[in-house]
């Protein structure tokens, strides 16, 4: 941190800040991972504290004003069934909680839920609710509402996108209001992310008012409640006076919605907003931070900038063909020209942002050379386009329509295999043709990011057998071993083991050219009070909300 | 008359009729489905999307769900986006359509005020400081894309001046600037078609005519110019205002403005079906309508036209 850095920090903090409350804060609350690791019986102390991680350095709370947030895009319902973009989410959590919640630092923070208890065989988890919840029409919240939820997801019938989620539980039994037991199939330690983040309908208005009505009208226990939805253009909240951990300091929380990245920067420059949730273009990015009137997290993000290949085409169904490729990219100089040292360079399928990862890996330093030697050896020769029993070195990359960032990647990529003997041909399609595209395999090869595995490692969908988001269409026997043993080993220790493994053989195989992970800068306006030191996932703060106030 | 209408309408409707089932058509030989975008990167297998894919009927041939489309249609009822679903598509497209609508004929009116007087006035004065002026303005306006106008306006009053709201559309100062940018590159382009059109009427024998014949000049212009003049200026300003509606995404993205354009952008990229084709629907009746109408303002202005 550079002694500008310091200063900066200083300015948003007023004083030093009291990390020591913060570490208190998050122990005394916080299902530390470890747990897992210590035996079947972990308790989540009950979050008496209010705000256990608010600053007091920062200055006594103030009530009143309107926090408002830009976002990229529509929010499309405010259902947590449409929360899979951030924009939505970060309005959808403002209004429903769930039993557990993973906050700023990737932690798991208990919030409905007091505690839990596994039972030895690791099948059966008992949640102790908080008491004395209410929904934002009145109603009490039970164990009831919970049983509810998690069965609604998990009848097909219902065609929730959260249904995944589920597939380890067997049923959900309320047997007194205040407790849930759900029951698994086998023991799960991603139970709490799967299970345990999954917001909370109240049962008796949902099944009224069904799946279609909630998404214009929701009902839940958060501590902001709706006021009016505008989709493509604002969704105002108010605060919901009975909430939980007390009313919220500020009275409104608004989400506006400008599409476009520079006209959400000079939004936040002309001091029309608190912060954005959908990241800004590097030079909005460090404009901003000059101008002084933000305080700003730098964080590494979960997703990994790669080029899915195709695994049974001709040429990249080659392993060493595919080294060849990772030797001939130039990762180092793609972060420093398109992204602007906005991104660090990818070692593997799991970003650094997580425990999980390790540096034990292969690794693929920049090497022309190499490269060349590599295909030379592998038998694919010739000048110009290299070609091995007449087949060609070559294929077709996808790139999404009007990508004005990831084209440019894949042109310098382009360029780059050109001077090894590999002919990338690029073509744009929309993205769901795209995704379509590589996961029928009628596609050679894409541009996107994805995840393979975040606070939560698992990663079976994407590089298991057959799996329904494998794009590179990858099959190894050892992974899909491994991937089956994480989803149920629950002693940390060993389960970090499993996924570092899978990281050295993606690494050794290279089914897909893992590129790079964006950086992402969470910005709040200087007047909001009560944000935290460290984020390690800015944009999950914005579930904090509650938490802050704004001065002046 | 009354049958040359009812004729215009008759065809009109087949025209209406093809483009959307030419849309139907497109949008489902797009590959991947609108399902993608609802999944996003939740954990789902491949029968849990099957699943999925069912309930929302995409898994059904294109004919079928053309036609319960079509039928719906029929009992006016414009079906329900499979993104934004609690909400129906009438509701997103009547909303979105007045948002545009008071942005484009806000702009419309003004660009039409300030362009044709500026135009005639280049062509009357040609070669003048002012027809050099003018016309040097209307090429920058035609060739700097609207975008950048946007941003820098948005920089020059919202962030430096803080005279105007930088996006939304809350009071009346919020139109100023999306008004301001889009009326720029209509001022511009039609201002150039007006000078053209009236120089073209100036060098006809009937003005020659007319001059020769003692009139004021200002009779000769508003009299046998201007009228004649208005001809092809008349068919680029329906042809304006069938696409008054459609929205412009550019400055509707810029400025945060809940319009058309962003709705159908958004729509297609989305693949969201049923609402891409409704606003097909509506933009191609609109289309059809204005198309009618222009052809019958042509009667009225210029007598040599007749409609049989």
């Amino acid at each position: 941190m550079s002694s500008n850095d310091k200063k900066r920090m200083a300015d948003v903090f007023g004083a030093r800040a009291n990390r020591r409350q913060m570490i208190r804060g998050a122990a005394g609350a916080g299902l530390a991972a470890p747990a897992f690791a210590a035996g079947l019986q972990a308790a989540g102390a009950a979050g008496t504290t209010r705000f256990a991680t608010v600053d007091r350095a920062q200055g006594t709370p103030k009530k009143g004003g309107t926090f408002v947030c830009l976002g990229d895009q529509e929010v499309v319902g405010l259902s947590p069934e449409d929360a899979d973009p951030t924009v939505v989410w970060a309005v959808v959590c403002q209004i429903h909680d769930s039993l557990y919640e993973q906050d700023e630092n990737n932690e798991l923070q208990p919030a409905l839920a007091e505690s839990y208890t596994i039972s030895p065989d690791g099948k059966t988890w008992t949640f102790k609710l908080r008491k004395g919840v209410k929904f934002h029409n009145g109603d009490d919240f039970t164990s009831e509402d919970v049983k509810y939820t998690y069965d609604w997801i998990m009848d097909a019938k219902n065609g929730s996108t959260r249904i995944g989620n589920f597939d380890l539980v067997a049923k959900v039994d309320a047997p007194d209001p205040l407790t849930v037991v759900v029951t698994l199939k086998a023991p799960s330690p991603s139970m709490l992310f799967n299970v345990g983040g999954t917001y909370i309908y109240p049962a008796k208005y949902h099944a009224q008012v069904g799946e279609k009505g909630y998404k214009a009208k929701p009902v839940g226990t958060g501590p902001f409640k709706l006021k009016e939805w505008n989709a493509a253009e604002r969704t105002t909240l108010t605060a919901f006076d009975d909430h939980f951990r007390g009313r919220p300091y500020v009275d409104e929380f608004r989400m506006d919605v400008v599409p476009e990245a520079s006209g959400r920067a000079a939004a936040l420059e002309a001091g029309k907003a608190d912060t954005t949730i959908w990241p800004l273009g590097p030079e909005d990015n460090q404009s901003i931070k000059d101008g002084g009137k933000f305080a700003y997290w730098d964080w590494v993000q979960g997703a990994i900038n790669h080029f899915p290949l195709n695994n049974e085409h001709p040429f990249l169904s080659d392993k060493e063909a595919r080294k060849a490729m990772m030797y001939a990219i130039d990762r180092q100089s793609i972060v420093d020209d398109i992204f602007q040292g906005a991104a660090v360079v990818a070692d593997s399928n799991m970003s650094p942002a997580f425990k999980w990862h390790t540096d034990d890996v292969t690794k693929y330093d920049y090497d022309p050379d190499k490269a060349k030697q590599t295909l030379d050896a592998a038998g694919w020769t010739g000048s110009g386009t290299r070609a091995k029993n007449g087949q060609k070195a070559a294929f077709e990359c996808i790139v999404k329509t009007g990508d004005t960032v990831r084209r440019p990647e894949a042109e310098i990529v382009q360029q780059l295999f050109k001077d090894v003997g590999i002919d990338m041909q690029l073509r744009e399609e929309p993205s769901p043709a795209m995704l379509d595209g590589m996961r029928t395999g009628k596609a050679d090869a894409a541009l996107f990011n994805w995840t393979y595995g975040t606070a939560d490692p698992d990663a079976t969908n994407e590089l298991s057998s057959g799996g329904a988001n494998n794009f590179s269409h990858f099959k190894n026997a050892k992974v899909d071993e491994l991937l089956k043993q994480g989803l149920t080993e629950m002693d940390e220790k060993k389960r970090i083991a499993i996924y570092q493994q899978i990281q050295q053989i993606i690494t050794e195989e290279v089914p897909f050219l893992y590129i790079l992970i964006l950086k992402a800068t969470t910005f709040y306006a200087k007047r909001v009070k009560g944000v935290p030191e460290k984020m390690l996932n800015g944009d999950n703060f914005i579930q904090k909300v509650y938490q802050v106030w704004i001065e002046g | 008359m009354l049958s040359y209408i009812i004729n215009r309408l008759f065809q009109g409707a087949i025209v209406v009729v093809l483009v959307s089932i030419l849309t139907f058509l497109v949008m489902q030989a797009v590959p991947g489905s609108p399902v993608d975008l609802m999944i996003g990167k939740q954990k789902v297998s491949i029968e849990q999307r099957k699943a999925i894919e069912h309930k929302w009927g995409f898994d059904r041939p294109w004919y079928d769900q053309y036609f319960t489309w079509a039928g719906n249609l029929v009992t006016g009822n414009m079906g329900e986006s499979v993104v934004r679903t609690g909400e129906p598509v009438s509701s997103m497209i009547k909303n979105a359509a007045l948002m545009t609508l008071r942005l484009n004929v806000l702009s419309f009116f003004i660009s039409i005020a300030i362009a044709i007087p500026i135009g005639m006035l280049a062509a009357i004065k040609r070669y003048s400081w002012f027809d050099y002026g003018s016309m040097l303005g209307a090429t920058i306006g035609v060739t700097i894309p609207n975008y950048w106008i946007a941003l820098m306006g948005i920089v020059l009053f919202s962030v430096k001046l803080g005279w105007l709201p930088p996006y939304g559309a809350d009071s009346w100062k919020s139109y100023i600037l999306p008004v301001f940018v889009l009326a720029f590159e209509e001022i511009a382009a039609l201002a150039r078609l007006t000078r053209g059109a009236t120089m073209e009427v100036l060098g006809q024998d009937y003005v020659t005519t007319a001059r020769a014949k003692g009139l004021k000049e200002k009779v000769v212009i508003s009299r046998h110019v201007l009228r004649n003049a208005l001809l092809p200026i008349i068919t680029v300003i329906g042809y304006r205002i069938a696409f008054i509606l459609s929205g412009t995404i550019v400055v509707e993205t810029v400025f945060g403005w809940p319009g058309m354009g962003r709705l159908f952008f958004d729509s297609i990229n989305r693949l969201d079906y049923q609402v891409v084709q409704a606003i097909v629907l509506v933009l191609s009746i609109v289309i059809v309508v204005v198309n009618i109408l222009t052809d019958l303002t042509y009667a009225l202005i210029d007598p040599r036209v007749r409609i049989r």
